[in-house]
């Protein structure tokens, strides 16, 4: 019986004092004001090592607070005032465990301590002023290994509980719905055709998406003055670029049917374009633009069963004949005109059938 | 019987009206209220530009928003035209937005400018525009960051020398044209390079006899976040931008030695102590409703990021240039955080529109009023020739002559490409006398020390009103640039010390090693000659201690470079060459 008893004492021991390894948590910075790892475990009384390197390009410090007292170490940190930047904002106070003092952009600081024997959740956070309320996480001193759900941890910034509620704009419908609740992007409900100014990807940095009815969309570059390419099925997910962290670019919802291969549609490569803006008829934007000098205005349509595009193009100064180049490669699209002949790809129009003509692209049936 | 007392005590703290009240403006549901750009149309409706690409007008008399324009990218800047016409400054240009068939939604979207680059890096943020008497617009490009990229397709001209620096240190860069810079639109609608060197300016505009400043953020160059005076042709400070000057031939400008960049740039009208005043200075307002939001008319009030604080300045020229001081104005009462745009409405109370956009803070608009009740506050600061003058808003009992309720510190930050700066040379500086005038409006402090080049930190406690009112703003940071002229040497200089000395001092001068660093008129990497006369009096006792200067060398008075030791120098020597100098 003693025996046993002994041996039970030494088994209980035994994670405690034999298996105490060194763990070694390795700490970034993410955009945004965040810890790249915004909880982790370790066992009662573990030697613990955080390598904190600042990947960020702000400065950071590093705190570990007794369980509940983050939102007061804080508090207290900014009350610093004029002392905060010589104390590296780490207020003097009993709640303060361990700490690691501002650390510069690319720079690294290891902080060791031995984990508490009482398990509990250990706040961590930077206290770097304005930081505290977004920048924090938790440290579980637990033996269990496994950890509440990422969703409901309250110990955690709310925006890391969850994958990040993507605002994705699928429905043409624009009821502004996802996933079953509501998310409204705008305090209306944007009705085609409609637009955006983007990042986008296959266009210069001056991007301007339009949403048009019929489950058609395109993509004008406004660097470039021509239509860069158009899709159906879906408009834009602009969740990304609209959290405004990092590069970003809103993404194509849909199908890409036509993408321009043309150097230039009007006139000859190298023609000298500059973007005028856009009016917008029956709320369907026309592109005013000069080519070498002569205003050009573009507006473009669904046609009217949704199978393609109307480009309408009004050139009134025009005083020459001109060539539409529709480009090399048509991909899924075929193209006809209401004025002028084709010769292959490339549309001739008299000065005066220039004034004034449609291109319309037809979805190739498959 | 203590409590009684304890109960009397606590009585004006409890009644005491506050001067300022924070109002909310309730948002549109449905709204991210992530404000870019606040404005007002002259019949009185609120316009304001959120990140999502809305400007929404706000009836105040109503209540109600309405949908204006849509679609814009990025919106951070607005100027009002007319009631159906505004400029706002999106990611990739200068839009005239107008309702042209008086149906109160904006229908033509007319490009003012796109004159300069683009690469689709996250961190190309444009402010502006303003407005200035002639008829010009300013409006301020942020570089690109070095957390993200270039996009495969670009507009403008590619430069990389305005991106790679050798030892890859990340810094924001301007790779096409015109990051970095402050640009002027003509009326006739030239866009014009005006100043360079800023990073991440979030904040022009105008004080009241139309000179522009601009803020910057704390970052790589920018030691503390600073105001600057943007006047044409200057250089602030961040490196990458200097690419686009008119003519460089420099290479990368991240090659150039610090010093020689130090040389190059207009230094801030005022540090905001990071940390202690501001984190992230917004946009500078001036105050021009003439006492109706307060005793400040004319002072120019910025927004802060990073906490609940409008920050004050209270700027005086001093040796031709703007210095001066920053306070915060308003901390608390309700404040929120991200107060990214300001601006006073036809009913005098100043409008902060605020974003958490990609950062901290809150979203939405709030409005600050003036109730008309009297505080304690320092209404303005001044330098003095051998310290600074408080005047008060309020009559200052006998607690504003005890030096133990004043804390002077100063410090410096170093001009480097670090990210950021630390209070460098932080040293407590002795009260030597304190004097009020009779009213109770002035106080003088004399200090022992003014060294130009340090922020000078004063915190005032326990300071109260012949009312009884507390100081509610006890906490001033003046960037003392410059000293004053002494008196009757600012304009002719009488020749105090001997002809012959003089003489002979320009002429060790020549033979030595000083022009290596130094130069008459212009700053090389030491001051110049005659920097060095305006700010020394021409004294024997100013000599002594040049002269000593000369021999021992030092740093810190001038800035990070130390100067060299000439201890092969004779005391007689050295003290010739410096009244030649300060005969200059």
């Amino acid at each position: 019986m003693q025996y046993w008893k002994g041996l039970l004492c030494l088994l209980a021991l035994l994670p405690l004092r034999l298996f105490a390894q060194d763990i070694t948590i390795p700490m970034g910075v993410m955009p945004g004001l965040q810890f790249d790892l915004v909880r982790f475990r370790v066992p009662p009384g573990a030697r613990v090592k955080i390598v904190f390197t600042n990947t960020d390009d702000m400065n950071h410090n590093l705190l570990i607070v007794k369980p509940g007292t983050r939102e007061q170490v804080v508090s207290e940190a900014l009350q610093l005032g004029e002392k905060g930047p010589e104390m590296n904002y780490t207020p003097a106070s009993a709640n303060v465990l361990w700490s690691l003092p501002v650390i510069a952009p690319q720079q690294s600081k290891t902080l060791e301590f031995t984990a508490p024997e009482t398990p509990n959740i250990y706040p961590f956070v930077c206290t770097y002023p304005g930081h505290g309320t977004l920048m924090y996480g938790a440290m579980y001193v637990t033996a269990d290994t496994a950890l509440p759900a990422l969703a409901t941890d309250v110990n955690i910034p709310p925006q890391r509980r969850q994958d990040d509620i993507s605002l994705e704009e699928k429905d043409v419908d624009h009821n502004n719905m996802h996933h079953g609740h509501s998310t409204a992007l705008h305090p209306y409900k944007p009705v085609p055709p409609y637009l955006y100014r983007v990042f986008i990807e296959d266009a210069s940095p001056a991007a301007i998406a339009v949403c048009l009815p019929m489950q058609l969309a395109y993509c004008w570059d406004a660097s470039l003055c021509k239509l860069r390419f158009a899709w159906h099925g879906g408009f834009l997910d602009n969740s990304d670029l609209w959290k405004g962290k990092g590069d970003a670019l809103a993404k194509v919802v849909g199908v890409k049917f036509f993408r321009d291969s043309a150097g230039y549609p009007l006139g000859a490569p190298g023609a000298k374009v500059s973007y005028k803006g856009y009016r917008l008829i029956d709320r369907f934007p026309e592109f005013h633009y000069t080519v070498n000098g002569l205003h050009v205005y573009e507006r473009i349509q669904p046609k009217a069963d949704g199978s393609g595009l109307i480009r309408s193009f009004r050139i009134p100064g025009a005083a020459q004949p001109l060539v539409f180049h529709a480009g090399d490669e048509l991909q899924g699209t075929t193209f006809e005109s209401t004025a002028g002949t084709w010769k292959g790809n490339d549309l001739r129009l008299t000065a005066a059938q220039a004034k004034a003509f449609s291109i319309i692209m037809t979805i190739k049936a498959h | 019987m203590k409590y009684i007392l304890a109960f009397i005590f606590l009585i004006p703290t409890c009644l005491r009206a506050q001067s300022y009240k924070v109002e909310t403006i309730p948002m549109p549901e449905g709204l991210k209220a992530e404000n870019g750009a606040l404005a007002f149309f002259p019949d009185g409706r609120l316009v304001a530009a959120f990140t999502r690409g809305e400007v929404m007008t706000w009836q105040p008399r109503t209540g109600k928003w309405k949908l204006f324009a849509e679609g814009l990218h990025d919106p951070l800047g607005m100027l009002v035209i007319s009631n159906s016409e505004i400029l706002v400054m999106q990611r990739p240009e200068l839009t005239r937005i107008r309702d042209t068939n008086g149906d109160g939604n904006a229908d033509l979207y007319e490009n003012v400018t796109d004159a300069f680059g683009l690469t689709g890096n996250y961190h190309e943020f444009n402010y502006g525009p303003v407005k200035d008497r002639n008829g010009n617009l300013y409006i301020a490009l942020n570089a690109s960051s070095p957390n993200g990229r270039m996009r495969p397709e670009v507009r403008g001209k590619v430069n990389l020398a305005g991106r790679d620096s050798a030892d890859g240190r990340k810094q924001m860069f301007s790779a096409v044209p015109y990051r970095g810079w402050i640009m002027q639109l003509t009326p006739q609608g030239k866009l014009l390079p005006w100043a360079s060197g800023f990073r991440s300016p979030n904040g022009i505009g105008f004080d009241l006899n139309g000179n522009l400043f601009a803020t910057d953020n704390q970052g790589d160059w920018v030691g503390t976040s600073p105001l600057y005076h943007v006047q044409k042709g200057r250089f602030y400070g961040h490196p990458a931008s200097l690419v686009w000057t008119k003519g460089w031939n420099k290479g990368s400008p991240f090659q150039l030695p610090v010093n020689v960049l130090d040389s190059m740039r207009t230094k801030p009208v005022v540090f905001f102590p990071h940390g202690i005043i501001a984190n992230s200075p917004t946009e500078p307002v001036a105050d021009n409703t003439r006492g109706k939001f307060g005793p400040f008319a004319g002072q120019m009030l910025i927004g802060e990021m990073n906490r609940e604080r409008i920050v004050r300045v209270m700027l005086e020229k001093v040796g031709g240039e703007w210095q001066g001081a920053c306070v915060p104005f308003l901390d608390g009462h309700g404040l929120r955080k991200g107060n990214n745009r300001l601006v006073f409405g036809p009913d005098g109370s100043l409008y902060t529109g605020q974003s958490s956009h990609g950062w901290l803070g809150d979203d939405g608009i709030q409005r600050i009023v003036f109730t008309g009740k009297a505080q304690l506050d320092i209404l303005r600061m001044h330098l003095t020739q051998k310290g600074f003058d408080f005047v008060f808003t309020q009559p200052v009992t006998a607690s504003a002559l005890k030096p133990a309720n004043y804390h002077i510190r100063r410090y410096r930050y170093a001009y480097h490409k670090k990210y950021g700066s630390p209070q460098l040379d932080v040293q407590a500086v002795n009260i030597a006398s304190i004097r009020a005038t009779p009213d109770g409006k002035k106080v003088s402090l004399v200090l022992d020390e003014l060294e130009p080049g340090f922020v000078y930190e004063v915190k005032m406690d326990n300071i109260m009103s012949r009312q009884g009112l507390p100081l509610v703003n006890g906490l001033v940071c003046y960037t003392l640039n410059k000293l004053l002229p002494a008196p009757g040497t600012a304009v002719v200089k009488p020749p105090v010390f001997p002809a012959a000395d003089i003489a002979a001092g320009r002429k060790l001068l020549t033979a030595s090693d000083c022009a290596a660093c130094h130069k008459p008129d212009t700053k090389l990497v030491g001051p110049s000659f005659k920097d060095i006369a305006r700010k020394y009096a021409a004294t024997e006792a100013s000599v002594t201690r040049l002269a000593d200067k000369i021999i021992k060398g030092g740093t810190g008075v001038w800035g990070n470079v130390p100067m060299a030791p000439h201890s092969a120098m004779s005391q007689a020597d050295a003290k010739k060459i410096t009244r030649y100098i300060l005969s200059l």
